[in-house]
C-alpha cells in the first residue's frame, strides 16, 4: 500500500521536524534526493526572529530560527559575509574552549569589516548570546540545516575550525557542495586525520613518529602489537577526546580490547601505536598564514605519557632544561604546519623520550589549549587566526612569537568522578575530564599550588604524604624529595616497595598495603583523613589499575594527586612557600601587559 | 533610581572549572554582567580560575585575577584593588558561597565592600532549607514536609509525620551519596542508619516524597521599585525525581493551566518580595501534583543559573545583563529591550514558538559508572532548539545533539526495528520496555517512542513514566507520521 509521497505529506513532515535523513530512512532513499524534491516542490524551512514580543513590535536584534512556513524574517545584507559554525552541545573533549575560539573568531570577522553571523544549538555559551555576532542562527549543525543557512546568506567563507569536530565533520559535505571554506582546506584536514596518509607524509618529511599499524581484525592486531613490540595504544579512527582508546600491555588485554574498538569506529580500522611508556609530552600551538608560521606557545605536560592530552597538568613556559629540543618542537611544528597548507590554527602534540622527538599527531585546527595559552601570554591566537583565514599575513599583522618570562603557568583539569559514581576507570589516553583552572605566578612551585587550589584541592602545610613510586623511580631525585618532605614536617607512609627503598636510603617511613594487598589498605587510609597529599606514580599495567581507587578517593577528599616526581618536588616547593606566607596575587594585565585590545 | 554614583569599581566574582552542574552558562552571565557594567563606566576587577573562559580575556575587564576563588585569595584581591562592590550573582554556587564567606568572616565590611545584586540575609534565606521553609510558611506557601534527624529516634518520630514514601538526604556527603527513598519501615532505618553515618555531621533530612509530580520554574526578576517581572516559565518534561539540568525541559510551560500559571506566578513573586531579592534575578522551581493540583514551593536561587541562561536564549531577555543594570541601580522601566529598542525591561516577554532543552551526557567515558538519572545531575552539556510547535523543536533539539541520532528515530539507526517483529515479540519487547521506561534514562525518549510502536497505550506510559498525557500525546502524533511516511515512497520510485 505504498503510495508516492506528496507534497503536502512532505510539508507535513518537516513541520513535525522530521529531517532529510529521517525522511530518506522512511522513504528508502537518500537525504539528498529528499532536499532535492523539497527544493523542486518548493518545501524550504524560513527564518523567524526571536523578538520577545510575539512580532508585536519591530524587532532589531538578528536572531533567528528555522521553521518549516512561508515567511522568511531573514533579509540577508548586502555586505561581505563570514559564517562560523560553533561547536555544539558540551561534552568531554569538546567544551568552553571551542566556544572561546568561537567568540573570537566572531570579533576577528567583525574587526575585518565584514559581518559575522554565528550557527550554534547550545543555549549555555557566549557564542549564542545574540549580543555577539551580528547576526545569530539558534539551529542544529547539521549539513541540512547550515545549507539552508548558507544558501540564504551567501558568505564570503564558512570557519569550520573553531568548533571542535562537530563542524569539521560538516567540512567534507559543505566543501562537496561548492561552499567555501575558510582557512586550511579540507584536504589538509583530511591528510592530518587520515593516519597512514599522514605518517606517510612525516616519512617523506623526515619527522619520528612512534612505530605504528592498523588492523580490521583481533589477529591482525596482535599480529601487529607482536612486531611493534608491548605496550601499545590502541585507538579508533577520526574521534575526538581519546573516545575508545587503550594503552595495552599483552596479547590478552589487546584481543578483549580490540572487539569494542572495532565497535565504536565501525568501518574505520583499529589503529595500533607504539606506547613511549616514560616520555615527556608536549602541546606546540601555532599560526600559519600559508608561508610564515607564529608559534603561539609550548606547553609541557606534567604528567608522563599515558594521559590524554585533555587530563593532564601543562606548564608554560616549558621546564625542559634543554633549549635545543625545544628549538627542534617548534622548527617541527613550523615544517609540518606548511606541509599540511594551514591557513590559520594548528596543534602538534609530541612526544619525548631519549631525547628524541616524535609526533604523536598533528591539527590543522583550534585546539583546547588555545585559550590557556591565550591567558598565559597575551596573544589572542584565535583572532590572529581567523584575520589570517580572511587573507591576511603574520607580517602584515604586526604579530611574533610570545615569550613568557618572570612567571609560569600551569593549567590543570578537573574531573567528574565523585558525580558519576561507580567509574572503573580513572585517568588514561581516553579524557574524563570536564574543565580545567589555570594557576599563575612567579615560580613555578606557587603556581603548582594554586592549579591544585582553583581545581578544589586543599593544599596541605602538615600532615601526612603517601609515596608510592615506580622502579623507574626509585632514585636520587625521589631520595631529595622524601627527605624535603621531613624536612618540611611531613610524615610519610609508603607502599612495601617504596618504603623499603626510602629505608635502605636512611629516610623512615611507615608502610601501608596496596589496594591489591589486603586490609587496612591506602584507600581505608584516605578515607579515615590520614592523608593529605598524594604521590604515587604508576607505571605497567597492575598499578595503573590500582591508581583507580586511589585517584578517585583523593577527588572525594579534595587531596591533590600528583603522578610525577618532577611535579611532587615543584608542588613541595609551592607548599613550603605557604607555610611561610600565602603567597601574592596579580592580574593578568599585570602579568601579559596591560589591555590587547587589537592585534 | 538611575545608575549608582556612589559606587566607582566593582568586583565580580566567576564561577571557576567547568563541572556538571555548573558550566559555560556562568561564562555567559559573567561575560554579559562585565560588559554591561564597562559600558556603565564602572572599573571592573574580575576573578576566575577559569582560563578557557571569554570573561577572563584581558581586554574585558579592568584587573582580571586567573586565581583560585576562595575566601582567602578574594581577600587578597579586595586589598589590592579596593573595589566598591561585589557582584556575587553571576558566578554560579561558587562566587554566591565565596561572598556568604567573605560577608561572615567580616571581610566586606573591613574593607568597606558593598554586596550588590544579593543581600547575605537574602542569600541565607533562600539557601538555608530551615529559614526558607520558615520564609514560605510566613506567606502561606506549601512546601515539601521535611525534618533534620540526628538519630534514629528522632528519624521514627519524623516518619510518623511525614509517612511514606520518604527521601532521605544525608547532609553534606559528596555527591549526594547515601541518599534514597523508602517505601517501608525496615528500609527506612536501614537507609538512615547508613545515612547518618555517611553524614560527616552526623545528620540527615527526612523529606515527603513529591516524586511524579509536575516540576516548572519561573524565571523572575525585581528591582528596587517593586517592580517584578516574569521572563520565562520552563516545563521539565520528566517529572520531580530527575535533576532539572538532567531533564528535557520545555519554554513555556505548555501543560498548566491559566489558573495554574497565574498561580506559580503570584507565588513567585510573593517569593521575590519574601526572600527580599530587589535588584535582580532568581529562578524558582515548584512542583504540582498532577491530580490534585497542590502545589509546592521546591527551591529558588537568588542568582543567575543555568536556567536563566537557557530563558535568555528562549526569549531574547538577556537576564544576566539586566540583572547586572538592575545591582546598579537601574530600575526595570529605565532599562531598554535592546530587542525591540523602544520596550523597556519590564515588558514581559511573549513567545510564539516552543524551546526544548535536551541533554547530553558522557557515560560511555566512564565504564561502570551509574547510568540511571536521579538527583545528582550527570549531563556534561545540553543543545536548545526553536520550532513553531513542541513536535518541531523536539525534533531539531534530537538531532542537535550529536549522538548519531537524526530527530525521535525514524533514521535508519534503531537497534530494534519494532514495525518488524510478529505479535509475540512485540509483546516481549514491550514488557522489557515497560521495565526499562520506568527508570529515566538518557535514552527514555527514544525508548518511549518505541513502546510507542510496540503498541503501549499513552495511559499506561504515563502510568509508569509519570510523563504528562499532553507530552506522551505529542511524542505519539510524531509516531504515527513515522508511520504514515513509511506507507510511503518516493515519487516515480
Amino acid at each position: 500500500m505504498s503510495n508516492p509521497i506528496t507534497p503536502e505529506i512532505l510539508r507535513q513532515a518537516k513541520r513535525l521536524g522530521f529531517s532529510d535523513i529521517q525522511l530518506a530512512a522512511t522513504l528508502g532513499t537518500t537525504a539528498a534526493r529528499v532536499r532535492a524534491l523539497r527544493r523542486e516542490w518548493g518545501i524550504e524551512p524560513v527564518f523567524k526572529t526571536v523578538d520577545t514580543c510575539a512580532a508585536e513590535f519591530e524587532a532589531f536584534t538578528p536572531y533567528y530560527y528555522s521553521t518549516c512556513e512561508t515567511e522568511n524574517e531573514s533579509r540577508p545584507s548586502d555586505r561581505k559575509k563570514v559564517i562560523i559554525l560553533g561547536g555544539g552541545p558540551n561534552r568531554i573533549g569538546q567544551g568552553i574552549e571551542f566556544d572561546y575560539c568561537c567568540v573570537h573568531g566572531v570579533f576577528a570577522v567583525k574587526e575585518e569589516g565584514r559581518e559575522a553571523i554565528m550557527v550554534n544549538c547550545n543555549p549555555e555559551t557566549v557564542s549564542t548570546d545574540y549580543d555577539i555576532a551580528d547576526k545569530l542562527y539558534f539551529e542544529p549543525l547539521t549539513f541540512e540545516d547550515v545549507m539552508r543557512i548558507v544558501e540564504l546568506e551567501q558568505p564570503e567563507g564558512v570557519i569550520v575550525s573553531f568548533g571542535g569536530q562537530t563542524p569539521l565533520k560538516l567540512a567534507k559535505d559543505l566543501a562537496a557542495s561548492g561552499v567555501p571554506i575558510l582557512g586550511t582546506p579540507y584536504e589538509g584536514i583530511d591528510l592530518a586525520e587520515d593516519r597512514e596518509r599522514f605518517s606517510a607524509l612525516l616519512t617523506e618529511l623526515g619527522i619520528r613518529y612512534p612505530a605504528a599499524g592498523n588492523a580490521r581484525t583481533a589477529d591482525e592486531a596482535a599480529r601487529i602489537a607482536g612486531g611493534i613490540g608491548y605496550p601499545v595504544l590502541l585507538r579508533p579512527s577520526y574521534v575526538l577526546g581519546g573516545r575508545g582508546m587503550q594503552i595495552v600491555y599483552s596479547e590478552k588485554t589487546l584481543r578483549d580490547f580490540v572487539g569494542q574498538a572495532l565497535e565504536i569506529s565501525g568501518e574505520h580500522p583499529v589503529l595500533i601505536d607504539k606506547f613511549l611508556e616514560d616520555a615527556m609530552e608536549f602541546d606546540v600551538d601555532a599560526v600559519c598564514d600559508g608561508t610564515e608560521v607564529m608559534i603561539g606557545g609550548v606547553l609541557q605536560h606534567v604528567e608522563e605519557a599515558g594521559i590524554h592530552s585533555g587530563d593532564s597538568t601543562c606548564v608554560m613556559p616549558p621546564t625542559l632544561q634543554k633549549e635545543s629540543l625545544i628549538e627542534e618542537l617548534k622548527e617541527t611544528t613550523r615544517r609540518l604546519a606548511l606541509a599540511l597548507g594551514t591557513v590559520g590554527l594548528i596543534n602538534v602534540q609530541y612526544a619525548l623520550q631519549n631525547d628524541i622527538i616524535y609526533v604523536l599527531e598533528a591539527n590543522p585546527r583550534a585546539s583546547r589549549t588555545v585559550p590557556f595559552i591565550s591567558k598565559a601570554t597575551g596573544v589572542p591566537l584565535a583572532k590572529i587566526a581567523t584575520k589570517v583565514m580572511l587573507g591576511r599575513t603574520l607580517r602584515e599583522l604586526g604579530v611574533s612569537e610570545p615569550r613568557i618570562s618572570g612567571y609560569v603557568a600551569v593549567k590543570k583539569a578537573v574531573f567528574p568522578f565523585i558525580k558519576l559514581v561507580g567509574s572503573r576507570q580513572f585517568l588514561g589516553p581516553e579524557m574524563k575530564s570536564t574543565g580545567e583552572v589555570m594557576g599563575i605566578a612567579d615560580t613555578y612551585g606557587e603556581a603548582m599550588a594554586k592549579s591544585q587550589l582553583g581545581s578544589g584541592a586543599k593544599l596541605p602545610t602538615a600532615g601526612t604524604v603517601f609515596l608510592s613510586v615506580s622502579q623507574r623511580d626509585k632514585r636520587q631525585k625521589t631520595l631529595g624529595m622524601a627527605q624535603s618532605l621531613i624536612d618540611a614536617g611531613f610524615t610519610i607512609i609508603a607502599t612495601r616497595g617504596t618504603s623499603t627503598y626510602l629505608y635502605e636510603n636512611g629516610v623512615e617511613t611507615r608502610s601501608v598495603l596496596k589496594v591489591s594487598e589486603g586490609r587496612p589498605d591506602i584507600v581505608d587510609e584516605i578515607k579515615n583523613g590520614h592523608v593529605q597529599l598524594i604521590i604515587n606514580t604508576p607505571a605497567g599495567e597492575v598499578s595503573r589499575d590500582d591508581e583507580t581507587p586511589i585517584g578517585i578517593e583523593a577527588l572525594a577528599h579534595n587531596i591533590p594527586y600528583i603522578t610525577n616526581i618532577s611535579a611532587g618536588i615543584a608542588l613541595l616547593e609551592g607548599i613550603k612557600q605557604a607555610q611561610h606566607d600565602s603567597g601574592g596575587v596579580r592580574s593578568i594585565q599585570e602579568y601579559v601587559g596591560g589591555r590587547k585590545e587589537t592585534v | 533610581m538611575p545608575r549608582r554614583n556612589d559606587i566607582e569599581s566593582i568586583l565580580i566574582l566567576g564561577s571557576g572549572p567547568i563541572i556538571i552542574g555548573q558550566a559555560c552558562e556562568f561564562d555567559y552571565s559573567g561575560t554579559q554582567a562585565v560588559r554591561v557594567l564597562t559600558q556603565e563606566g564602572y572599573r571592573i576587577v574580575l576573578i576566575n580560575s577559569n582560563p578557557a573562559t571569554i570573561m577572563t580575556d584581558p581586554e574585558f575587564a579592568d584587573a582580571t585575577y586567573i586565581e583560585p576563588i576562595t575566601v582567602e585569595t578574594v581577600e587578597k584581591i579586595i586589598e589590592r584593588e579596593k573595589p566598591d562592590a561585589l557582584l556575587p550573582t553571576m558566578g554560579g554556587q561558587t562566587a554566591l558561597n565565596t561572598a556568604v564567606g567573605l560577608a561572615e568572616r567580616g571581610i566586606l565590611a573591613a574593607h568597606g565592600v558593598e554586596m550588590i545584586g544579593a543581600s547575605l540575609p537574602s542569600i541565607r534565606m533562600a539557601e538555608d532549607r530551615e529559614l526558607f521553609l520558615a520564609a514560605m510558611q510566613r506567606i502561606g506557601l506549601d512546601m515539601p514536609q521535611g525534618r533534620f534527624v540526628r538519630t534514629l529516634e528522632e528519624a521514627k518520630a519524623a516518619i510518623r509525620e511525614i509517612g511514606f514514601p520518604a527521601i532521605i538526604r544525608p547532609s553534606f556527603t559528596l555527591g549526594g551519596t547515601g541518599g534514597g527513598i523508602a517505601y517501608n519501615h525496615e528500609e527506612f532505618l536501614w537507609k538512615v542508619a547508613s545515612g547518618l553515618g555517611l553524614s560527616p555531621i552526623s545528620q540527615v533530612l527526612i523529606e515527603e516524597s513529591i516524586l511524579g509530580w509536575k516540576e516548572y520554574e519561573l524565571e523572575v526578576m525585581r528591582d528596587r521599585k517593586d517592580n517584578v517581572v516574569i521572563v520565562c516559565s520552563i516545563e521539565n518534561f520528566d517529572p520531580i525525581g530527575v535533576h532539572t539540568g538532567d531533564s528535557v525541559t520545555v519554554a513555556p510551560a505548555q501543560t498548566l493551566t491559566d489558573k495554574e500559571y497565574q498561580n506559580l506566578r503570584d507565588a513567585s513573586i510573593r517569593i521575590m518580595r519574601e526572600i527580599g531579592v530587589e535588584t535582580g534575578g532568581s529562578n524558582v522551581q515548584f512542583a504540582v501534583h498532577p491530580e490534585t493540583g497542590r502545589t509546592t514551593v521546591i527551591e529558588m536561587n537568588p542568582r543567575v543559573s543555568r536556567s536563566s541562561a537557557l530563558a535568555s536564549k528562549a526569549t531574547g531577555f538577556p537576564i544576566a545583563k539586566i540583572a547586572a543594570k538592575l545591582a546598579v541601580g537601574y530600575t526595570l522601566d529605565e532599562i531598554a529591550n535592546d530587542i525591540t529598542r523602544v520596550t523597556p525591561a519590564c515588558f514581559e516577554p511573549t513567545i510564539d514558538y516552543v524551546v526544548t532543552k535536551i541533554p547530553r551526557w558522557d557515560f560511555a567515558k566512564f565504564p561502570g559508572a551509574d547510568d540511571t538519572l536521579g538527583v545528582q545531575m550527570k549531563s556534561v552539556g545540553e543543545v536548545m532548539a526553536i520550532g513553531r510547535t513542541f513536535k518541531e523543536s523536539l525534533q531539531k533539539a534530537l538531532r542537535s545533539l550529536e549522538i548519531g541520532r537524526h530527530g525521535l528515530g525514524a533514521d535508519g539507526k534503531d537497534a530494534v526495528d519494532v514495525t518488524a517483529l510478529d505479535d509475540a515479540e512485540r509483546a516481549a519487547f514491550a514488557q522489557e520496555l515497560r521495565t526499562k521506561i520506568a527508570t529515566p534514562r538518557a535514552d527514555r525518549l527514544f525508548d518511549l517512542r518505541l513502546a510507542m510502536q510496540a503498541g503501549i497505550a499513552d495511559d499506561e506510559l504515563h502510568r509508569i513514566t509519570g510523563i504528562d498525557p499532553w507530552f506522551l500525546a505529542q511524542v505519539r502524533d510524531i509516531v504515527d507520521f513515522e508511520a504514515v511516511l513509511r506507507g510511503h515512497t518516493m515519487p516515480g520510485a
